[in-house]
């Protein structure tokens, strides 16, 4: 792989151009509050790991999921889902690693927020997180 | 234009649809949980009641099951992402069986809720 290539967690940004034309003004307001979910989240779940609480894990996992799918982020999506499911069995083998990933992706993710909000563009082409662990 | 409740212990949820109705021009109350969304209710009954499902103290199936035992006439919209072993369309077909008039499925764009709103205002 091309060492500067880049992967990106705003996989899917129609989500927020529609969301920036149907909120208008208030959208900053709104994505600035996501961001936040994106950053902090994880790092509840992270806790919920290390106190072994499985219940938690679930459902700090459940809500990241349906935060980063509701912005774009689906790859992430696709790693709370993962953790959800781990919390929801009972045993948090694996999670720890999986939520060390999710945590490298929240920052790379609120940075591409950020750059979407302020009309930059994103690198191009890119590559899903999937493949870029490969 | 409608009062409405909208319940979600997630904020950023919270905000987003706070803003979506309140540009559409309804007044709108939040809550974080369903005991929360109980009390608000109780305090100042509204047109409506958007409940997220998965929420902590009282999810929304109770938060339903509660409301609608005491005001069956409530119009209540659920909103769910799915959890655990339910998918969002299982989740929220239950909540359709406990007395929800509509569902909405995250992740959702901002004209199904004002459409999904405006029937459920209309509705007798």
């Amino acid at each position: 792989m091309n060492a500067h290539a880049e992967y990106q967690e705003l996989t899917d940004q129609q989500k927020l151009i529609d969301m920036r034309q149907e909120l208008e003004g208030g959208f900053q307001t709104v994505i600035r509050h996501y961001q936040a979910g994106i950053l902090h989240r994880p790092e509840k779940i992270r806790q919920a790991v290390r106190d072994n609480d499985a219940e938690r894990v679930s459902m700090e996992s459940h809500s990241m999921k349906s935060v980063c799918r509701q912005v774009g982020l689906m790859n992430m999506g696709e790693m709370a889902a993962r953790l959800e499911t781990i919390g929801n069995a009972g045993d948090l083998s694996g999670a720890e690693e999986l939520i060390e990933r999710l945590i490298a992706s929240s920052v790379t993710a609120n940075h591409e927020l950020t750059r979407f909000c302020t009309g930059m563009e994103l690198p191009k082409p890119f590559f899903s997180r999937a493949a870029h662990d490969e | 234009m409608a009062t409405i409740l909208v319940a979600d212990d997630d904020e950023s949820f919270r905000v987003y649809l706070v803003t979506i109705l309140k540009q559409a021009g309804h007044t709108v109350l939040e809550a974080e949980d369903g005991q929360s969304a109980m009390e608000r209710f109780a305090a100042s009954p509204v047109d409506l009641i958007i409940t997220d499902i998965f929420m902590p103290k009282m999810d929304g199936i109770d938060l339903l099951s509660a409301l609608l035992m005491d005001r069956p006439q409530t119009r209540v919209i659920a909103i769910s992402g799915g959890y655990k072993a339910m998918s969002s369309q299982l989740t929220l077909e239950m909540a359709r069986s406990f007395g929800a008039m509509d569902i909405i499925t995250k992740p959702f764009q901002a004209a199904t809720v004002l459409q999904k709103v405006t029937q459920a205002l209309e509705s007798e």
